[in-house]
């Protein structure tokens, strides 16, 4: 008898769970990237530009917590706080006064130091133009199925991003790179985030498929910092930073929260500068897409005794290459080199030749200067 | 004299050649005081092949010379060496036949004036004799073909050669007094670069005076001379610039050549004064500074010919300084052409007050150009203030070297109308000021 009603159970339990999983098969590649990573930079050097510091560190202190591994993260620090002769606690990055929050801690990897982080290297590292002598750690190694966050921050302008001090980025560099990264297959999904003055109009040119954005401040506006520590003596956050960090130690691996949550960080009433973003090139409803699809590296794992029938959401994809006429929007990678042309490239020849009315005209003019000259009883010596 | 010059021009092409052969051509080549925007052979080679893609070789800001050059080239861009070296021979060869005219006409006016006893008794000293003036055909020819900037010029195949060869025809065609071959040269060597516009006074000081016809605004014969010449120079320009268009179907060298030489529009450094001035200028004063440099180029034609009236080709000589000084782009190429004419004008050392130092700035500067210019672009530790100090310096040494021997031939002709030791009223000795 309790067989019984424990194999019905059992029966109901495992039969409901099978529809589960038959629906949750389907969300299970909803998202469509199966491997995340971050690009974090800092492009402010000096000791009164510690805030940025401690920003980059912040968001790198909550990609790691989320799931992202060291491995995944390039982190790109202009200059060194923890252990610059100013700080009065070396070793330490703070991020809440009174030294609540040590963001640097013991395990903080610094891909890319002090004057390594230019705008050169920043590029090639998402472009993935480097010489073959990097090492991995420095390297963004994505490819078409990775979720990518990348998080700026410094001090910047209508257009621009200063870096160290001595050059700057463009908007339009930022765009293009994007779009190398996208005709390379560079990632799936991408997550601009930008913490300076003016951040909205770095995102402004933006226009590669698949890249949301969100900024702390319009053109036109200044971010703000957040609050002074006085044992320390500088800023210690930027607000907009600040609250998004608070936002995200809520976060944790399996939880739901999207987008739309992100976009009402540090309103207008926190954050003194209106923060911006931009959905129009993301393919997804940004209220489908899961914080943990950029901050965390959450592996989806549902374990299961059924068989599942990996039905059309997954076989069109795999079909597409065969049934054109079902994709809608067909991208196709930019144009190579012709390099058969290349191979069997012709010899050069001289193609052009001076008009024969010129070499006449210059010839006759010439000879009669010529004869001109020493008169014409030399042409009897001649002819 | 013709066994003395056959060697020093197998040792000069020797020179050349050796240098051609050496790793050092590559190095020169690129050397901004030795080539120019205007005169650099890989422009040339950079028109040729833009003609050969089919291309107009004026459009984009690469190739501004002329187009008689293209079809020069067009033929002999294999032999590029060998023509110029053959430039740099025939250069030496006409200043060589054209100093032995001049001595030629020297002594026989000398001659005259000693006859008509115009010169007072104790500047005998000073009378030139026909065996010291038998070497200087050889020393000019020499002076010019083995003088390191012209070395420097030859070996980069900078086009200034070919443009020292039309100037150096030209001023033969004039001393032999040859109206219609000097009229057609300076109009070639105006046509490649506009400067050479100056030396019409003295060519037609020159040419008036051999064939006697008086030097005075009220005469007929004068302005009837002038209307010839201009209508023979101005003539073979027109010509030679349709033939230009001729040959590329297109009015875009006008602009390319003579626009890119009056507006200075690329300020690479070189031995010059207009780069520093325009780059750190102003958009708003371009125009007006642009006139004042150009003008500062043809104003000393007209007081020069008016106080070396009497001394054409000493007042060619003062002009292509000028020119070689004063002009847009200039290079060692141009320098070495008015240097070569320094020793026709041995007899006045001692009148030169300046010579030593003239020399040891210009040594030093020679020197310095290559080291300044690696401080500043290789280094970092200069800048261009540095380089366009030298090149100031460079400048200041050329114009005193040119002023001194202003002073001295003037000094000369003075002493030669009122005697050597002039004495005061008060018995003392005078100097002479040249004010």
């Amino acid at each position: 008898m309790k067989i019984l009603t424990l194999f019905s159970l059992f029966v109901t339990y495992s039969s409901g769970n099978s529809i589960n999983i038959e629906e949750n098969a389907g969300q299970f590649f909803s998202s469509g990237h199966t491997n995340n990573w971050a690009v974090l930079v800092c492009t402010s050097r000096f000791w009164f530009n510690y805030r940025h510091v401690a920003n980059t560190l912040s968001v790198y202190r909550s990609v790691k917590r989320l799931g992202i591994p060291d491995s995944h993260i390039v982190l790109m620090l202009a200059d060194d706080m923890a252990c610059n002769h100013r700080n009065p606690k070396p070793a330490t990055v703070f991020s809440h006064k009174n030294m609540e929050l040590n963001v640097y801690g013991d395990d903080v990897e610094v891909d890319y130091r002090g004057y390594e982080v230019t705008v050169e290297n920043f590029l090639r590292v998402l472009t993935g133009r480097l010489p073959p002598s990097t090492p991995r750690s420095k390297r963004l190694l994505s490819d078409d199925r990775s979720n990518i966050l990348i998080y700026l921050t410094g001090h910047g302008g209508n257009g621009f991003l200063k870096f160290q001090d001595s050059e700057e980025i463009s908007n339009v560099e930022l765009a293009d790179a994007f779009e190398q990264m996208w005709q390379k297959r560079r990632y799936n999904e991408l997550l601009f985030i930008i913490d300076t003055c003016q951040g909205a109009s770095m995102y402004e040119r933006f226009y590669s498929p698949n890249l949301m954005a969100l900024a702390s401040s319009q053109v036109g506006e200044d971010s703000l910092s957040h609050q002074p520590d006085l044992a320390i003596g500088v800023h210690l956050m930027d607000r907009y930073t600040f609250y998004l960090l608070e936002f995200l130690e809520d976060i944790h691996p399996a939880s739901k929260s999207n987008m739309n949550d992100l976009f009402k960080v540090c309103p207008k009433s926190q954050c003194v500068s209106t923060p911006g973003h931009r959905t129009d090139l993301f393919l997804r409803d940004p209220g489908s897409v899961l914080i943990t699809d950029f901050f965390g590296s959450v592996r989806k794992i549902e374990i299961t005794m059924e068989t599942i029938n990996l039905t059309d959401p997954i076989q069109q994809v795999e079909l597409s290459p065969v049934n054109e006429e079902l994709q809608i929007e067909k991208y196709s990678y930019a144009d190579q080199l012709p390099v058969s042309e290349i191979i069997h490239q012709k010899p050069k020849q001289r193609d052009w030749h001076p008009p024969d009315g010129f070499i006449l005209g210059l010839w006759t003019l010439i000879l009669l200067v010529f004869f001109k000259t020493y008169g014409m009883k030399h042409l009897k010596h001649i002819f | 004299m013709a066994a003395p010059l056959t060697l020093l021009l197998i040792v000069a092409v020797t020179i050349r050649a050796a240098l051609y052969r050496s790793s050092l051509a590559d190095l020169i080549s690129e050397r901004v005081e030795v080539v120019s925007p205007l005169t650099a052979w890989k422009r040339v080679v950079e028109g040729l092949a833009l003609l050969d893609l089919g291309v107009s070789p004026y459009s984009g800001d690469v190739f501004h010379e002329t187009p008689l050059i293209i079809y020069l080239f067009h033929f002999l861009v294999d032999y590029a060496e060998i023509t110029f070296m053959l430039a740099d021979v025939i250069t030496a060869v006409a200043l060589y036949l054209t100093v032995k005219e001049y001595n030629k006409q020297v002594f026989r006016k000398q001659k005259y004036a000693l006859e008509a006893d115009r010169y007072p008794l104790d500047c005998l000293e000073l009378i030139r004799s026909p065996k010291e003036m038998f070497y200087i055909p050889l020393k000019v020819a020499m002076f010019y073909l083995l003088n390191p900037f012209t070395i420097l010029s030859c070996v980069a195949k900078s086009t200034c050669g070919l443009n020292n060869a039309v100037l150096s025809l030209f001023i033969l065609a004039t001393v032999k007094g040859n109206v219609l071959l000097s009229a057609i040269f300076l109009s070639l060597a105006t046509y490649q670069s506009i400067y050479p516009l100056t030396l019409c006074a003295s060519a037609l000081l020159y040419l008036m005076q051999r064939q006697y016809i008086p030097v005075n605004f009220r005469r007929a014969s004068f302005w009837w001379f002038i209307v010839q010449y201009a209508f023979m120079y101005l003539g073979s320009l027109f010509v030679i610039v349709c033939l230009s268009f001729f040959l590329l179907g297109s009015w875009d060298f006008l602009p390319s050549v003579y626009g890119f030489i009056l507006s200075v529009p690329d300020l690479t450094p070189n031995i010059g004064l207009f780069w520093y001035f325009f780059a750190e200028m102003f958009e708003h004063f371009r125009l007006f500074f642009l006139c004042v440099f150009q003008i500062n180029v043809f104003f000393y034609t007209i007081p020069l010919s008016i106080k070396l009236k009497e001394h054409p080709v000493f007042l060619i000589f003062m002009q292509l300084a000028v020119i070689s000084i004063f002009k847009s782009y200039p290079t060692v190429g141009d320098i070495a052409l008015y240097m070569a004419f320094l020793p026709m004008w041995s007899h006045l050392h001692r009148f030169l007050r300046n010579i030593f130092l003239v020399c040891c700035v210009l040594l030093t500067c020679s020197a310095l150009f290559p080291v300044l210019w690696h401080l500043w672009i290789y280094a970092g530790s200069a800048n261009s203030n540095f380089y366009y100090a030298i090149t100031l310096l460079f400048n200041v040494a050329q114009i005193l070297l040119v002023s001194d021997y202003f002073y001295a031939f003037l000094r000369r002709e003075h002493h030669l109308c009122y005697g050597l030791y002039l004495k005061r009223k008060d018995g003392y000795e005078a100097t002479l000021v040249l004010k």
